[in-house]
């Protein structure tokens, strides 16, 4: 990390220097087009888990018609989906620091990670709850936690729901690991970082999953979304690292290039260690008899998403550095996309839960309708507003782009 | 022209000590050596003059700014440097260049630059891991590059190894050689003060008991050697400061020698020599004499 | 000359402030984080270990942070170098109690905000609401108490003295909140009952504060001596 201490905001700009291609701003498109790639993943991930036998139980869409193909893929994805965010994060936030200070990258982040998740945090969980209790009286084949909420519902004295930032938890561990990046760096981070870069980047492959195994190993496997408005050690362990990987990698593009010779292994190698992860996951199912996942468990789910992660960041470099009118309007608009996906979503799957579709049909619907009511709702409502700023494209704030 | 400072009828009290009626004045482009024994309110003065304490009776001026109404503005144009004034030790000397720079619009920053490197002063380190006489010259370093029109220096060579201070007073005369800048200055050591005030006033015991020009001090007093026998009313002439006699041989600290060794030869003394003194004889002979003129 | 006349200089004296203290906020801010990471991993003992840290870190920020701006500015001779800059002591009180609002402010609302919510949203009682707001009156009743403190008196054991005698008199406050049926009553209630001894207590610990801050200010440009 760059230092920090009393320097003033200008004193580390980084003066743009023709030809150098680190400061290019062009070479960030695999970044974001990475990002969006992580943000839609999101959409595909919160549709299919209506349709995952793993999470009947627990998921309020879950739909009767279900494949366990579908856990094989998602609980894959869910391994670097948002690691694979947080190192884009990590990398962006050093990069306007960097150019910046932290000041301004405060300044940028209130505006365009804490403001909509103030905003928009209520008016989700307000969306989510609505349709939750109106498919709990109206669903005819209702999934065991409707069930539950229809339930809960009849009762007189329920107590209130315990408080949750829904899949909105991400914006609140962005903004606290821009603050946890300003605590370290201030209290000499940059040391810390020159001495990690100082090692072969290959230690991370097996460094950084035996760090992050224990935060796994306290958590149920798959592991959860730390929705609870209170920090999660597990999630500030686990997320963190993530963040901290990408902040470390900002500007040090050829230290990760000495990676190169193994990336190619990386994919079959993770692929191999899912299919153990699925199989250990089958003797050990999440549920009230397995809290907290086995250490076989956690070590698989760590060096998957270790692997994985690492795979897509390099995998971006050779696929992603390109941007196309398209590919820019789905990046500027995946950000809303995420934010406005879950309720949208929740009111389409709970509209299928009573058709007779096959699983795969309700999941192509679903992802179709939610997407297509996201992208509406951004041109119409964000694209030429001034929400744009806070959760629109980065076109009216390059900032973001840091 | 507008004088660099004045004092009238300034009083400040503290339970062990006491400044009385202190009235001063120093025009514009003049420097001002300030002697007296430790305790007898050079610091004061000039915290009185900074803006850092302000005084029970009396007013002061600086550059035509009554302080403490007008301290923003005649704070602005002072540099003030004192030897119990401290910087922050954990930050380096370049947060203090840039916070220094910040409050003053006229920092010069290539001076700064030549000063940092005639100091042999790394800008990169912390405060406290400097030395004593890397610590004042850094302070004085602060207060030259805002180009001060005033600068009021307490003890600047107290404490400074003979190359320190002679890299501090060569900075000092360069100051000097710029007739807009006035300065006041406190120090032990006379003969930087004889070597560099135009001016000089003694302090003693939270007065003033004599200020005056540098040449009129040392034109004025005289160390006369003189045989024979003294009437003994000689200490109560005017003039005398002090009388030592060895056996037949007598020497007299005077003020006004002419008149003096006019009376001496009236009274049958044989005048051997008369001698002029430096400043710290001149100093002590004051006090001693409990400053009568 | 207006109050705010100097503000760019106000303005310099907060940001060197917080260039000087601000290795240690960041080890607040990293000590809160860590507290409320140990309170949400829903352990009995990682919560008591970190409502603990948590208390600590407040209390931290509440005393430290004015003995490490006030009292080691003055200890270490520094506030001479500090007052020959062109600043006025009204300045100075200004940009202290600007430094104050953001080291102890910010963490003081983020907690009363974050308690309050965890009061009204969990099924801890309502009625406790009350009650925990008065405690933090307390709190930023010993905060400016202290702050004044170390403005005015320059006795390092008197500091001290009032820092803590302030903090530690949460405890008999805390009793006396519990001998006043209108405020204990409540307590255990899902209603929140703003009772007129309630009121006068939080107004009492308001004004009191402010007018405590605001004197502290008459009594420092009053000063005769600043180094």
């Amino acid at each position: 990390m760059p230092p920090a201490h009393g320097a003033p905001d200008d004193a580390r700009r980084v003066p743009h220097r023709p030809g150098d291609a680190m400061h290019d701003p062009s070479r960030m498109h695999h970044m974001d087009n990475l990002r969006a790639l992580a943000m839609l993943a999101g959409v595909l991930f919160h549709a299919a888990l209506a349709y995952s036998p793993l999470m009947q139980p627990f998921f309020p869409t879950a739909d009767r018609s279900n494949a366990a193909a579908v856990d094989a893929v998602i609980w894959f994805l869910h391994l670097f989906r948002m690691p694979v965010f947080f190192v884009v994060a990590g990398y962006f936030a050093a990069r306007m620091v960097q150019r910046r200070g932290f000041g301004a990258m405060f300044r940028d982040r209130m505006l365009r990670i804490l403001l909509p998740f103030v905003l928009f945090m209520p008016l989700v969980l307000w969306a989510l709850s609505a349709s939750t209790l109106h498919a709990a009286s109206t669903v005819a084949h209702p999934s065991p936690v409707l069930q539950w909420v229809a339930q809960f519902a009849a009762m007189d004295d329920a107590p209130p729901s315990p408080p949750s930032t829904a899949h909105l938890w991400f914006l609140y561990y962005l903004m606290l690991f821009y603050v946890l990046a300003w605590v370290v760096d201030t209290l000499g981070g940059a040391r810390i970082g020159a001495f990690l870069r100082g090692l072969h980047p290959a230690g991370l492959l097996v460094a950084l999953p035996l760090l992050l195994a224990p935060a796994l190993a306290m958590v149920s496997a798959p592991h959860p979304a730390p929705e609870s408005p209170l920090p999660q050690w597990w999630a500030l362990q686990f997320f963190g690292a993530f963040f901290a990987l990408g902040w470390l990698l900002q500007g040090h593009d050829a230290w990760f290039a000495r990676l190169r010779p193994v990336l190619p292994w990386l994919v079959p190698a993770s692929l191999a260690l899912h299919a153990l992860f699925l199989h250990q996951l089958s003797l050990h199912p999440p549920g009230p008899a397995n809290p907290a996942a086995t250490w076989s468990l956690a070590l698989l789910q760590a060096f998957t998403s270790v692997w994985m992660t690492l795979a897509c960041v390099a995998g971006a470099r050779l696929l992603l550095a390109w941007r196309t009118p398209l590919l820019r309007y789905l990046a500027d608009a995946s950000y809303w996309i995420y934010l406005a996906h879950l309720p949208v979503l929740f009111v389409v799957q709970y509209r299928l839960m009573d058709l007779d579709w096959h699983w795969g049909w309700k999941l192509s619907a679903s992802i179709a309708a939610t997407l297509a009511a996201c992208l509406a709702s951004y041109e119409l409502l964000v694209r030429r507003t001034p929400l744009r700023r806070l959760v629109g494209g980065a076109a009216t704030s390059p900032s973001v782009r840091g | 022209m507008t004088a660099a400072l004045t004092l009238s009828g300034v009083c400040k009290r503290y339970p062990a000590f006491a400044l009385e009626d202190v009235d001063l004045a120093l025009p514009e482009g003049e420097i001002m050596g300030l002697v007296g024994v430790n305790g007898a309110g050079k610091s004061t003065l000039l915290r009185l003059l900074g803006g850092l304490a302000l005084p029970d009776r009396g007013t002061i001026e600086v550059l035509g700014h009554p302080m403490p109404a007008q301290q923003v503005q005649a704070k602005r144009e002072i540099g003030l440097a004192s030897e119990d004034m401290r910087l922050y030790g954990s930050q380096t000397l370049r947060w203090h260049m840039d916070l220094v720079r910040a409050a003053y619009p006229r920092w010069d920053e290539a001076y700064a630059g030549e000063l940092l490197r005639r100091f042999d002063l790394r800008a990169a380190q912390p405060l406290k891991a400097f030395s004593h006489g890397q610590r004042v010259k850094a302070l004085l370093l602060l207060n030259l590059a805002r180009r001060p029109r005033l600068l009021l220096l307490d003890e600047p060579t107290t404490g400074l190894d003979p190359v320190a201070r002679a890299e501090v007073l060569e900075a000092l005369s360069e100051v000097l050689r710029d007739a807009a800048r006035s300065v006041l200055f406190s120090s032990h050591d006379t003969h930087d003060i004889e070597r560099l005030a135009d001016r000089i006033t003694f302090l003693h015991g939270g007065r003033v008991i004599d200020a005056r020009d540098t040449a009129a001090f040392l034109d004025d007093w005289r160390r006369i050697v003189c045989h024979g026998a003294l009437p003994a009313s000689v200490g109560q002439w005017d003039g005398v400061a002090s009388v030592r006699a060895n056996g037949s041989l007598s020497e007299l600290r005077v003020r006004g020698a002419e008149a003096v060794v006019g009376l001496l030869r009236a009274a049958g003394a044989d005048v051997r020599s008369v001698d002029p003194m430096n400043l710290e004889e001149i100093f002590v002979a004051t006090v001693r004499g409990g400053g009568k003129h | 000359m207006s109050p705010l006349a100097n503000l760019p200089m106000i303005r310099l004296l907060v940001a060197k402030d917080w260039d000087l203290f601000q290795r240690q906020l960041a080890a607040y801010v990293g000590a809160g984080i860590l507290a409320l990471a140990l309170i949400g991993s829903a352990k009995p003992w990682t919560f008591y270990l970190g409502s603990l840290l948590l208390l600590v870190v407040l209390v931290a920020a509440a005393c430290f942070a004015i003995s490490t701006s006030l009292l080691t500015e003055r200890k270490e001779r520094t506030l001479g170098f500090v007052m020959s800059l062109p600043v006025t002591p009204l300045d100075f009180y200004l940009a202290k109690i600007a430094g104050n609002l953001v080291t102890f402010g910010v963490p003081f609302v983020v907690l009363v905000g974050g308690t309050a919510g965890v009061i009204l949203s969990t099924p801890v009682p309502d009625g406790l609401l009350v009650w925990s707001l008065l405690v933090f009156g307390h709190v930023l009743l010993a905060h400016a108490v202290s702050l004044s403190v170390a403005m005015a008196v320059e006795s390092e054991g008197w500091n001290t003295f009032a820092m803590i005698a302030s903090m530690v008199l949460v405890n008999p406050f805390i009793m006396m909140l519990g001998q006043i049926p209108a405020i204990a009553g409540p307590m255990r209630g899902e209603a929140i009952v703003w009772s007129a001894e309630a009121i006068a207590i939080l107004s009492t610990q308001v004004l009191l504060s402010a007018a405590v801050i605001g004197f502290t200010g008459w009594v420092h440009c009053r000063k005769r001596a600043f180094y």
